[in-house]
C-alpha cells in the first residue's frame, strides 16, 4: 500500500536514512487491517457469517472492540474488502501471466475464474453465507456504492479481455452483452461451484470449461451454435 | 476440449450425428442414376469422405465412449471403405486437449498442489491427447524425464451418461438378444475401468513384472509419489507410433519382426499372463529401433479366469474337424463355465468362424507351422469381420469376446498395415502348454 497519502517526509530527514514515522505508521495500520481481515474470514469459515461477534473478531486478532471499528463499520465491510482483494488478485493472475496474451478468451476467462475460486475455496463456508446475505435488499455486500464500483472494475477487466479477442472496430454482440452476461454466469458458476460434491471439484472445472466454449460462442456467433 | 455433457445433449448430438452421416449419402442417390460408372465411384468416395468426416469432428468433441468407438471403427479395414478408415483413423492418434489453465486446474485438483509445485518442469501443452486424457512432458525434482497421463474432468460422468443413452436406444437389440445386457455392462465396466488410475497403476505394475520374460516389451515404471486421483506419472518411452514407422519405409524383416513380436505378445498375454492389454489403438503401442514395442495404456486390461484360458487351450490349433462332436463339446464347456448352453445358431457360427479363418491363419498341423501367414492381403480382415458379424448374430456372445476381439481386430488391423508375414502357428504353439 502506498504511504504517500497518509502524510509528507520532513525536510530534515532524509528518506534514505530513516524512514518516515508517517510511514511506519501507515505500514503498522496496513498490519492491523490484514489482521482484522484474517481473523474475520477463519471465523466466518468456522462459526459462519451471521454467528460471528465483532467482539470475538477483535479477540481473535488481538486488538480492541473499537480498533476494530476504526477499519471496518460492520462484518460486511470486513467480507466486501476480501470480495475486493480476490478481484485485485484474479485480475493480477490473469494480467500477469505471458503466455496468457495469446490465449483464447476462453482460456483467459477460464484462468480468472479459476483464480477467483482458488483464492476463495478456503472460505468456501464463508463464501455461501455472504451470498445469502448479498441478496438482502439492505445488505452492502449487494447493494452498497462498493459493492457496484467492485462489479464495475471486474466487469470492466472482463470487457477488456472480450474486446482483446475482437477484430478491430466491428460491432459484436459478444462486446455488448457479453460483460452483463458475464457477471449473472458468474453468479451461477458460484453456486456451482458451492454445490459441488466431486473430488477436487472437478465438475466445476468442467462446467465452466464446458459453458465457456457454448457462451463464447453463442455470443460470436450472435446466434445459437 | 469439449468436456463432458448431460445426458440429452450428448444424445441429441449423436442423433444429429446420425441424420448428418445419412445426409453425406442422400446427395449421392440423388445423383447416382444420372452418373457414368467413374463419376459415380468419385461421388461415392467423396460421401464417405464426407460421412467420415462429419463423424471424426463428433466423436472428437464428445469424447469417451463416442470417441472409442471411433477408434473401433477405424480399425475396421476390409469393412469400411478406405476413405472412411483415412478418416477415422485421426481419432487414434490424437484430440484437442485441455487447454493449458484448465490442465494446471485439473492437475492441482487431482493432486493438491501445483505441477511446478511437484516437478522441476512440466510441458503446459501435452504431447498426446486421447478419449479420456492427455500427457504432458515433466521432470521429476530428482532429474527423471516422464510422461504425465492427466484425466478430463468429469469424465467418469460422461461415461456413464453414455451408457445410459446406449442402454435406452438398444433397448429393441438388448431384448431380441442381438445385443445381450451382458455385453453392455462389460463394455461400460471396461470403459469405466479406463478412468480408474489407481487400477491402471496396479496394471502397470503388475504387466511390466509379467511380460519381463519377453525381453522386447517395455512397459514404463510408474512414479507414485508423483501420482495420484486422475493423475499418472511413469517413465517416459522412446519410440515412433506405427504411422511414423511406416512413413520410415521399413525393411520387410523388420515389418515382419515387429508383426511376430506383436503376435507373441499377443498369445503371451492371454495363455501365460492370463490378462491382456484390450485397447490395441495405435498411440498405445511404440516401436524402438531394435524392434522393441513399448506399451503405455493400461487403462483397459482384461483378466480371464484360469478356466476361462483352459478352454482356449483346447481349441487353439485343434487338429481335428471343427464341425465335430468332440469340438463342439469342448466349446459347450466354455459355456458351461458362464452357466448357458450354446445354441444351434451360435455353435455352427463358432465351426464356421474356426474353418473360415483360424484354419486359414493359423494352419494346425505342426508340419506348417514356420509357414508364415502373410497379411498384406485384406481378404483375411474381411473374413475375420463377416465371421465376426455371423457369430454377433447367433445372439450367443460370451462377455470374454468382446474385449478379445476387440485386441484381435487391432492386432490384425496393424499387422495388415504392417504388411506382416507371420509364422503364426508357431508363435501359439510356443505359449499353447500350460503356464
Amino acid at each position: 500500500m502506498s504511504t504517500l497519502s497518509h502524510g509528507s517526509v520532513p525536510m530534515a530527514r532524509p528518506a534514505a536514512r530513516r524512514r518516515p514515522p508517517a510511514g511506519r505508521r501507515a505500514r503498522h495500520k496496513q498490519l492491523t487491517r490484514d489482521r482484522i481481515v484474517a481473523a474475520a474470514l477463519a471465523l466466518f469459515q468456522s462459526k459462519g457469517f451471521e454467528e460471528t461477534t465483532t467482539r470475538a473478531i477483535a479477540r481473535r486478532a488481538r486488538v480492541a472492540e473499537g480498533t476494530v471499528f476504526n477499519y471496518f463499520e460492520t462484518k460486511e465491510d470486513i467480507a466486501l474488502h476480501f470480495l475486493e482483494l480476490e478481484v485485485s488478485h484474479a485480475i493480477a493472475a490473469v494480467r500477469n501471466h505471458r503466455r496468457l496474451r495469446r490465449a483464447s478468451l476462453e482460456e483467459k476467462l477460464f484462468a480468472l475464474l479459476e483464480s477467483q475460486i482458488a483464492f476463495l475455496a478456503p472460505y468456501e463456508r464463508f463464501i455461501g453465507a455472504a451470498f445469502v446475505q448479498a441478496l438482502k435488499p439492505a445488505s452492502k455486500l449487494g447493494w452498497s456504492r462498493q459493492a457496484a464500483e467492485l462489479r464495475t472494475r471486474y466487469l470492466a477487466f472482463v470487457q477488456e479481455l472480450i474486446e482483446e479477442s475482437l477484430p478491430k472496430g466491428k460491432p459484436s454482440a459478444l462486446a455488448w452483452f457479453g460483460p452483463p452476461a458475464f457477471w449473472i454466469y458468474y453468479l451461477g458458476v458460484l453456486l456451482y461451484w458451492l454445490h459441488d460434491a466431486s473430488p477436487g471439484k472437478q465438475h466445476t472445472l468442467a462446467f465452466i470449461d464446458r459453458s465457456l466454449k457454448l457462451g463464447v460462442a453463442v455470443l460470436r456467433k450472435g446466434t445459437p451454435a | 476440449m469439449k468436456p463432458p455433457e448431460g445426458p440429452a445433449r450428448r444424445a441429441l448430438r449423436m442423433a444429429a450425428l446420425t441424420a448428418g452421416v445419412t445426409g453425406s449419402y442422400v446427395g449421392y442417390l440423388a445423383q447416382h442414376a444420372f452418373l457414368g460408372a467413374d463419376a459415380r465411384q468419385q461421388k461415392l468416395k467423396a460421401a464417405h469422405t464426407r460421412a467420415a468426416q462429419r463423424m471424426t469432428a463428433e466423436f472428437l468433441s464428445l469424447r469417451g465412449p463416442a470417441m472409442k468407438l471411433g477408434q473401433t471403427l477405424s480399425l475396421q479395414a476390409g469393412v469400411l471403405p478406405e476413405e472412411m478408415l483415412h478418416e477415422l483413423a485421426t481419432l487414434q492418434m490424437g484430440a484437442p486437449g485441455m487447454h493449458p489453465t484448465l490442465a494446471r486446474a485439473q492437475f492441482t485438483a487431482a493432486m493438491g498442489k501445483a505441477p511446478e509445485a511437484l516437478f522441476r518442469s512440466f510441458a503446459p501443452e501435452p504431447f498426446a491427447a486421447a478419449s479420456l486424457g492427455q500427457v504432458h512432458h515433466a521432470v521429476t525434482r530428482e532429474g527423471e524425464r516422464v510422461a504425465v497421463k492427466l484425466q478430463y474432468p468429469g469424465i467418469r460422468d460422461a461415461v456413464a451418461n453414455d451408457f445410459r443413452w446406449f442402454r435406452t436406444v438398444s433397448k429393441g437389440a438388448q431384448l431380441t438378444r442381438h445385443l445381450p445386457g451382458i455385453v453392455i455392462a462389460e463394455l461400460e465396466e471396461q470403459i469405466l475401468a479406463e478412468t480408474d488410475y489407481a487400477r491402471e497403476r496396479e496394471n502397470l505394475e503388475h504387466f511390466r513384472k509379467w511380460l519381463a520374460p519377453l525381453e522386447f516389451v517395455r512397459v514404463p515404471r510408474v512414479y507414485r509419489k508423483y501420482s495420484g486421483d486422475g493423475v499418472i506419472t511413469m517413465e517416459l518411452l522412446e519410440g515412433a507410433h506405427l504411422d511414423q514407422v511406416l512413413a520410415g519405409r521399413p525393411s520387410q524383416r523388420l515389418r515382419d519382426t515387429l508383426g511376430a513380436r506383436l503376435v507373441e505378445l499377443h498369445y503371451f498375454q492371454l495363455l501365460q499372463v492370463e490378462a491382456f492389454h484390450a485397447d490395441p489403438h495405435w498411440g498405445n503401442y511404440l516401436f524402438g529401433k531394435e524392434g522393441t514395442i513399448g506399451l503405455v495404456d493400461f487403462g483397459c486390461v482384461k483378466h480371464l479366469q484360469p478356466e476361462f484360458v483352459a478352454t482356449l487351450r483346447s481349441v487353439y490349433l485343434y487338429p481335428g474337424d471343427r464341425t465335430s462332436p468332440q469340438f463342439q463339446e469342448l466349446l459347450e464347456q466354455r459355456y458351461a463355465l458362464h452357466g448357458r448352453k450354446l445354441n444351434p445358431a451360435a455353435r455352427k457360427a463358432l465351426a464356421r468362424f474356426a474353418e473360415n479363418f483360424y484354419r486359414v491363419v493359423y494352419p494346425p498341423e505342426m508340419a506348417r507351422d514356420a509357414e508364415p501367414f502373410d497379411f498384406a492381403d485384406n481378404k483375411f480382415l474381411k473374413t475375420y469381420m463377416r465371421e465376426s458379424a455371423n457369430l454377433a448374430k447367433s445372439r450367443c456372445a460370451l462377455p470374454e469376446y468382446l474385449m478379445i476381439a476387440r485386441a484381435e481386430t487391432g492386432l490384425y488391423a496393424t499387422l495388415h498395415r504392417l504388411r506382416a508375414r507371420v509364422p503364426m502357428s508357431r508363435i501359439v504353439r510356443k505359449y499353447l502348454g500350460k503356464r
